[in-house]
């Protein structure tokens, strides 16, 4: 991988975000590689960590917000999933920022652009700050 | 068997200017698995089916992937036209290069593309059939509760040919309504002569629901009736379990006592034949916390009609607005208005005191803008709409939850209202809180539709094993079973000796949670397998 | 059940720093089922050793392998291949399993992922509670089926100690509740709390000698 953003998203919500900007023809970074799953509560802290293993620049798991998971406790798991990489990863002097679960619904196509461009902002500083060192 | 793979490249008529395709098939056609990469120009239509069907019939692949817009439309069709063409559609693996890569990005996509292809091809490669069988299924329908809602959907049911068990626990049909004069207790008559004359609908009065284990297709609950209790098998539950009110006693600085009563009191003086001293004026109070008014609004203009036809009493209503957003209710205010009901507007609550025996009720009218005092020989109290006595154990017997007020939890409050997180486990009615009749007749219809479609007649189809717990691995930790929303997932003994998890497939939502909870990596979701997932992070980047 | 808790990582790091090749074992029984150290945890803490290491651009090169039982030397046995092709093995299962396995491979060094913390039962989802001491002198039947060893702070037999909070909780520990009164709560719902007016004498600690040692009867 190349600094790729990795997100795996819900069929239920950001999926279908996602699909929603391609049709109002709007646009996010070329980089972000989508892996669907059927609930954010699939996603688990093994996908995150061979993700950032094969050299990706993040990982994120979007899911339905909050009440809102049709499987109940499936977004709230990979919250806590997410949580606990976050811990793994700046164990061993990793950044835990590299990990995130962001929550939107199926209809926020807007939500889905800034989630990914904010997540890439981010990157971007953080190449800066270690090409400073 | 080696893998041999079929790719389709839909260039959406052309439209996808942003991707070289003859780039992509290049790159594809060098991989040692691949029989064929052909790009085409409108898979949906039917020169599409034509050349799927086509080559699937003439090479002799195992595998098929297809790059074209979102699965989510054409999953289902593509998966459908495989299985025509006797290729599992579980083979199937999709790549979304038209909304998520063509139509998302600014200038050219092809690297993206093929990436987004490739892992595609490497899910393609793991994955493994998905056999679909038959299972009986016992589409008898149980519903509790024989009120309205109850006897309503047991109609419905029966009409549709589905034989139902309508259990009350009271001895006679009705529920509330039928205590209620006038507007709705012709309706309930009518209607239980109609479950009475139904062939297909049995009632078991004066019993209760004690017991519910299985799952949709086969619950096996246990209802206790006198002494006797008996065992029986339905495919689906609905429960019409109603409610209580309470008088909302906090609000008031008086108890509720003689005259300070609740709508269900004021009813049985109604109906009472003879009455002691009839009160000359009456008010009605509602609107005092901030709860959704429609009920008390539909019980009070229907009581107030009622009070005025039978005693000729003087009537107020005290509210901060009268709420006729339900059918029929807008009819109900002008009838009480012309029958000379008095409604005054509140801003600020108004204040309620003991006055020589009597209720005195100082409210400011908003319109007048002028202070009234009025003395009641009777004061109708607000109520609160509360689930009916024993939810919370039944609840708890079936594993369902409840929300914040006690009332039955809807699965998704916007696109599954009507059903609880245990598929073949509905609720109609107020006993999910409070709806107006409009509402609950939608939901009765909507239950009844699922019923139907979850257990049609005969046999019902499903995918045999989509999500399946190797007995070899699983070590029985309950972890699943405990974890799983749908709770499809039981203890079953597969040796003499081995209890495992079993995964019901009809039960099954195919969330994957327990895949991803189980910690002996026991469980595999075909088609989001560990495997599957990591050969699609793999791919990326190699390009 | 035996219940283990996974080492802090920096230990681990420190553990099998002179190593390049290392098998990481799991073990199918209790650390799977306290999410220890099961095949999913051997994944997660491979992942992140690789992560580790590879951050220094030192490569790690990590085997995985789980097996049923790792207290028994023929389930063990089957890591053989494994085994010898790693330079050493970090284990993830209880006590009993690390030393198994340590002695079937004896030429390999054999390092400890996880500590091995008490026998208890799922509380809740995600949470194991001790409740037995091992103290091979089981007197349940006076204590209406609950340990006071364990479940008293204080490890009295002849309770409660008097100081109980508000609300059962123990006088020590506010977040414990004191074992005395749920012994009490026990008895009292079976209608023996005549027990509790008996006193007995201090435990033998002396009845399991260290290593303890079982024979069943011969078949």
């Amino acid at each position: 991988m190349n600094g790729e953003i990795i997100a795996f998203c819900c069929e239920h919500s950001a999926y279908a975000a996602a699909d929603v900007v391609g049709k109002q023809g709007l646009h996010y970074p070329e980089k972000l590689r989508v892996i669907r799953v059927p609930c954010a509560g699939r996603v688990d802290i093994i996908h995150m960590l061979k993700a950032l293993e094969e050299g990706a620049a993040a990982v994120l798991v979007l899911g339905c917000e909050d009440g809102l998971c049709q499987h109940l406790t499936g977004n709230v798991r990979a919250k806590e999933r997410v949580k606990y990489s976050e811990t793994l990863l700046t164990e061993v002097g990793i950044d835990g920022g590299r990990v995130g679960m962001f929550n939107l619904a199926a209809n926020a196509p807007h939500k889905f652009i800034k989630i990914i461009n904010e997540v890439n902002d981010r990157i971007k500083e953080r190449e800066r700050e270690n090409d400073s060192r | 068997m080696p893998v041999r793979m079929g790719i389709f490249l839909c260039d959406c008529g052309g439209s996808l200017k942003n991707i070289d395709f003859p780039k992509v098939r290049e790159n594809l056609e060098n991989l040692e698995d691949i029989a064929f990469v052909d790009i085409t120009h409108n898979l949906c239509l039917e020169e599409g089916e034509k050349a799927i069907t086509s080559r699937i019939l003439t090479e002799n692949i195992n595998r098929v992937v297809i790059a074209a817009c979102s699965p989510e439309f054409r999953e289902r069709n593509f998966g459908e036209l495989l299985e025509k063409l006797r290729l599992n559609p579980g083979l199937l693996s999709l790549a979304n290069i038209r909304e998520q890569c063509s139509w998302a990005h600014e200038g050219d996509v092809t690297r993206k593309a093929l990436e987004l292809i490739m892992m595609a091809v490497g899910k393609a490669r793991l994955l493994q059939p998905v056999e679909r069988k038959e299972v009986a299924v016992n589409n008898e329908v149980l519903v509790v509760g024989g009120g309205f809602c109850g006897m309503k959907s047991s109609l419905e049911l029966s009409q549709l040919g589905i034989r139902t068990t309508l259990v009350e626990r009271e001895p006679t049909l009705g529920g509330k309504l039928k205590k209620l004069e006038g507007f709705y207790s012709s309706q309930i008559e009518a209607m239980i002569k109609a479950i009475e004359k139904a062939e297909n609908i049995e009632i078991l009065t004066s019993a209760e629901v004690t017991g519910v284990e299985g799952k949709i297709g086969d619950f096996k609950v246990r209802i206790r009736r006198g002494t006797k209790e008996i065992l029986r098998s339905f495919g689906a539950i609905v429960f019409a379990t109603g409610y209580k009110t309470e008088v909302a006693a906090g609000d008031f600085p008086l108890k509720p006592g003689v005259n300070i009563i609740s709508q269900e009191r004021l009813v049985q003086l109604l109906q009472a034949p003879t009455l002691e001293a009839r009160p000359e004026t009456i008010g009605f109070i509602f609107d005092l916390s901030d709860e959704n008014p429609r009920f008390p609004t539909l019980a009070t203009l229907n009581n107030a009609l009622a009070v005025k036809q039978r005693w000729g009493s003087e009537v107020y209503v005290f509210c901060k607005n009268v709420k006729v957003d339900s059918e029929g209710v807008e009819k109900l205010y002008r009838e009480a208005r012309e029958d000379g009901v008095m409604f005054l507007k509140f801003d600020k609550n108004p204040k309620i005191s003991a006055d020589d025996g009597r209720v005195k009720i100082d409210a400011e009218d908003t319109l007048l803008g002028e202070e009234i005092v009025l003395t009641c020989d009777l004061v109708v109290a607000e109520e609160k709409l509360l689930p009916a006595e024993g939810t919370e154990g039944l609840s708890s017997l079936l594993k369902i939850r409840t929300d914040s007020q006690g009332f039955y939890q809807e699965e998704n409050v916007h696109l599954y209202p009507v059903s609880s997180e245990r598929k073949g486990i509905f609720f109609v009615g107020n006993c999910r809180g409070d709806l107006d009749l409009g509402r609950v007749l939608a939901d009765i219809s909507s239950v009844v539709a699922k019923v139907y479609e979850l257990l049609p007649p005969g046999k019902v189809i499903v995918e045999a094993e989509r999500v399946k717990a190797d007995p070899q691995k699983c070590v029985a930790c309950l972890t699943c079973i405990r974890v799983c929303p749908h709770r499809a997932v039981q203890l079953v003994q597969v040796d003499s000796e081995k209890v495992v998890a079993e995964i019901s497939q009809l039960a099954c939502d195919k969330c994957g949670i327990c895949a991803a909870i189980c910690p002996a990596k026991a469980i595999k979701f075909e088609g989001y397998s560990d495997d599957q997932i990591l050969a699609q992070i793999e791919a990326i980047g190699v390009s | 059940m035996i219940v283990a808790e996974r080492k802090p990582i920096e230990e681990i790091l420190q553990m099998i720093a002179p190593y390049k090749k290392v098998l990481l074992a799991g073990c199918g029984t209790c650390v799977t089922i306290c999410w220890t150290g099961g095949e999913k945890e051997v994944g997660i803490l491979a992942s992140q050793l690789r992560l580790a290491r590879g951050k220094e651009g030192d490569k790690a090169d990590t085997v995985e392998a789980t097996v049923e039982r790792q207290c028994e030397k023929e389930m063990v046995e089957e890591l053989r291949d494994k085994v010898d092709g790693v330079e050493a093995v970090l284990s993830l299962a209880c006590g009993a399993g690390i030393q198994t396995i340590a002695e079937v491979f004896e030429d390999k060094p054999v390092f400890p992922a996880v500590n091995t913390t008490f026998l208890g039962s799922p509380e809740g989802e995600g949470v194991w509670l001790e409740n037995c001491g091992a103290c091979g002198d089981c007197f349940l039947d006076r204590t209406g089926g609950i340990c006071p060893m364990v479940r008293c702070a204080k490890g009295i037999l002849n309770g409660p100690c008097g100081g109980t909070r508000k609300g059962g909780k123990c006088e020590i520990d506010p977040d414990k509740d004191c074992g005395w009164v749920l012994i009490y709560r026990r008895l009292e719902k079976q209608g023996r709390l005549d027990l509790m007016r008996k006193y007995y004498p201090p435990k033998n600690f002396r009845v399991v000698k260290r290593p303890g040692k079982m024979q069943a009867i011969k078949a």
